[in-house]
């Protein structure tokens, strides 16, 4: 079950009209919340109604006949599912002492990738591009360059087409400031 | 439970207690007995040992030197040991550094200053067993009086300052004896942080060392800061009295407040009170008024801000500069930035073993600059920090760590670490700033920053009474507390400018440290007030 911190509850319904538009569905769907923690919910016409960000989220990407941004292989698609679950578990929910964690964990983890299935773009980086951008757009400059991998994987994601919508571009810097290694 | 229960409780106690006493005394008793027995075999056994100790005469506590005698001996400095000494019996005094006794053999390590050598007593035809005993049981940092002969080593000695000789030891007398505990072991206060971790061995923090500042300032890294320091108001003075400067001497007790009323120390002053001064800013002001034309102060400055950061001290030593121009403020700028430049050069120049040193414990990048000294405008400054993602207004103050990241700014597009911040806002400055005739909301002040933080603040000065006087009530000053200062302007003064530099953080930046209580020898603090 997905739950979503209040603090950006409010996001989750222009998360998913953002990503309605990014995967080009003409007819925007109408959403509800349920619950304190505001978890959106989509009421389907064909079925039972969709609970959760990330089940939503899946469901609009085979809507949309994309089903690759899910993962185009076994493999691939446990590791899109497995930030997803990050996203909604660890993130939306974490306090201030775990940003620098999750953060340190995350920078590590892209040293060697563009995107975080790897080489292809998926509906991870657009959640998690989503739901770190609060985190990001507070950090100075100088916790910028120490997560140089986050910063450059975001700044990929956000200049990406028809992604960013709703939310404000963060200000990188294309040279290192700081000298390595010295924080 | 009764009242007689407790009293027999009470008593049994008492009586458990008086055995307890009695067994503790009769075994004190007999510790005494033996320790006395110990001593007097010992002192019979040093008599003896006194006896037939033919080198009784080389080794010893010096009586206390009360000036009783000039003795004709030349003291070879440590620093002077070098390989065209060897062979040749001299004298040095020194430090008892560290020692270390191996069989018939003791080492020493002789320290001055920051210099230190290998010193070697070994039992022979020169110095007896007692000798060597003596040696090795001195407590560390005693100081001592030693006749050696310099002999040439075959493998270099990594652990001292001069490393091709060693002293052979032939007399040792103790001029001073020095406690067995020291409240800090130098070689845990000289450890760059984070080394030594592994081996579990220990660094000092800072306040234990600041409490024992006489043994910290005896650490190779204190040495070398302090005679840095005592360079860079060396040089300062030297490059302005070649300039024509004339130095000043101005009061500390002052009867007001002259920037801003909130951060002054209020003393008692007989039947009523005055402050200590915050800068010699109005005096230096008078003295232009006075034709002295250039002058420069060097001296204490106070402020009593709360502030508890690594660059805030409550006293410090303030270099100020006072200058009359002919046409624009610019050229006080220039003539401040290439005494800061001439500074920057003299110490690479002159110090760099000092550098050296100091770098050792704390690494940082050599110290950069550009000549001619870069000038930027404060609306350029907001414009690269905007670039950089950082929101703030136009005429906003630069907060501290917005003044830091636009010092990295400036290092990343021009290589510099020093550097001019030009036409400040108004608002955001004192009231004898002159106001910018182009734009009435900038103003004719500057700052100088070193690796982007601010080690000098000034302007050109309102020399117009008049004007004064307005800026003054628009800050909302006294008139009647600042009349003296105003005056001074009515009887013909010329256009002027000028600023002050903390020398304590000029030399903390120049070093690339990180705390300004490094560069104070006694550093004051809301917090600290000894030693």
């Amino acid at each position: 079950m997905c739950q979503i911190g209040s603090g950006v509850s409010k996001m989750a319904l222009r998360e998913l009209s953002s990503l309605e538009k990014f995967l080009g569905l003409k007819k925007p769907n109408k959403y509800s919340t349920q619950g304190g923690k505001k978890v959106p919910v989509l009421q389907n016409n064909n079925g039972p109604s969709l609970i959760g960000l990330v089940t939503i989220a899946s469901h609009l990407v085979r809507e949309a006949k994309r089903p690759e941004l899910l993962g185009d292989s076994a493999e691939r698609r446990a590791v899109v599912q497995q930030w997803l679950e990050h996203r909604v578990t660890r993130l939306d929910n974490c306090s201030k002492e775990e940003v620098k964690v999750i953060l340190k964990d995350l920078n590590q983890y892209l040293e060697d990738k563009v995107y975080l299935a790897g080489n292809v773009f998926t509906l991870a980086d657009i959640l998690m591009y989503y739901g770190i951008h609060h985190i990001v757009v507070e950090l100075a400059v100088q916790e910028k360059e120490r997560y140089l991998n986050i910063t450059r994987w975001f700044d990929h994601i956000q200049h990406y087409p028809g992604i960013r919508h709703h939310l404000p571009p963060v200000v990188v810097l294309r040279n290192r400031v700081y000298p390595s290694g010295h924080y | 439970m009764t009242k007689d229960n407790v009293q027999g409780a009470g008593e049994e106690e008492q009586q458990a207690q008086s055995k307890k006493a009695l067994k503790k005394q009769q075994k004190e008793a007999e510790k005494a007995a033996k320790k006395a027995e110990k001593q007097a075999k010992l002192a019979a056994e040093q008599q003896e040992a006194d006896e037939d100790d033919f080198a009784k005469d080389r080794y010893g506590i010096c009586p206390m030197v009360q000036s009783q005698q000039k003795l004709d001996r030349a003291l070879v400095r440590v620093q002077d040991l070098t390989p065209e000494k060897a062979e040749q019996q001299i004298w040095v005094r020194a430090r008892i550094h560290t020692s270390r006794a191996k069989g018939k053999q003791c080492f020493l390590v002789l320290r001055h200053q920051q210099f230190t050598v290998q010193a070697l007593l070994a039992v022979g035809d020169r110095a007896s067993k007692q000798m060597v005993k003596f040696a090795a049981n001195l407590t560390k940092e005693s100081i001592i009086d030693v006749e050696a002969v310099v002999k040439k080593v075959e493998q270099k000695i990594e652990s001292c300052s001069q490393q091709d000789v060693e002293l052979h030891v032939e007399r040792i007398f103790v001029i001073s004896q020095s406690e067995a505990r020291l409240p800090l072991q130098l070689e845990d206060a000289v450890r760059p942080e984070g080394e030594g971790d592994e081996e579990g061995r220990a660094t000092v923090n800072q306040d234990t060392r600041l409490d024992n500042r006489v043994i910290d300032l005896r650490t190779t890294t204190s040495q070398a800061i302090f005679r840095l320091q005592s360079g860079v108001c060396q040089l300062f003075r030297d490059t302005l009295i070649n300039k024509g400067f004339v130095e000043i001497q101005t009061p500390k007790i002052i009867s007001a407040a002259s920037e801003g009323g909130a951060n002054v120390f209020t003393v008692s002053y007989f039947k009523t009170s005055a402050y200590l001064a915050q800068s010699p800013q109005l005096y230096k002001q008078m003295c232009i008024c006075a034709d002295f034309d250039k002058v420069f102060c060097v001296g204490p400055v106070f402020r009593a801000e709360d502030s508890n950061t690594h660059r805030h001290l409550t006293e410090f030593v303030g270099l100020d500069i006072e200058m009359a121009f002919n046409y624009h403020y610019h050229e006080v700028i220039d003539s401040i930035t290439d005494t800061m430049v001439q500074i920057f050069k003299g110490l690479r120049d002159r110090f760099q073993t000092e550098i050296q040193m100091v770098n050792k414990q704390y690494p940082s990048e050599p110290f950069k600059f550009l000549e001619p000294t870069l000038r930027l405008e404060y609306k350029e400054a907001v414009a690269m920090l905007k670039a950089a993602g950082v929101e703030m207004g136009d005429e906003e103050d630069l907060s501290t760590p917005n003044e830091k990241l636009l010092g990295r700014l400036v290092k990343d597009k021009y290589d510099t670490d020093f550097y001019v911040l030009d036409k400040y806002p108004l608002a955001v400055r004192p009231f004898y700033t002159m106001p910018d005739p182009n734009n009435p909301k900038y103003s004719n002040s500057y700052d100088m920053f070193m690796r982007g933080e601010e080690i000098l603040s000034g302007a050109q000065r309102v020399h117009d009474a008049q004007l004064l006087t307005e800026r003054a009530m628009h800050h909302g000053i006294d008139l009647e507390k600042i009349k003296a200062y105003i005056d001074s302007f009515r009887y013909g003064a010329p256009p002027h400018a000028g600023g002050g530099i903390g020398l304590e953080r000029v030399t903390m930046l120049y070093l690339g440290l990180h705390n300004v209580r490094q560069t104070s020898m006694f550093p004051r603090d809301p917090k600290r007030l000894t030693p």
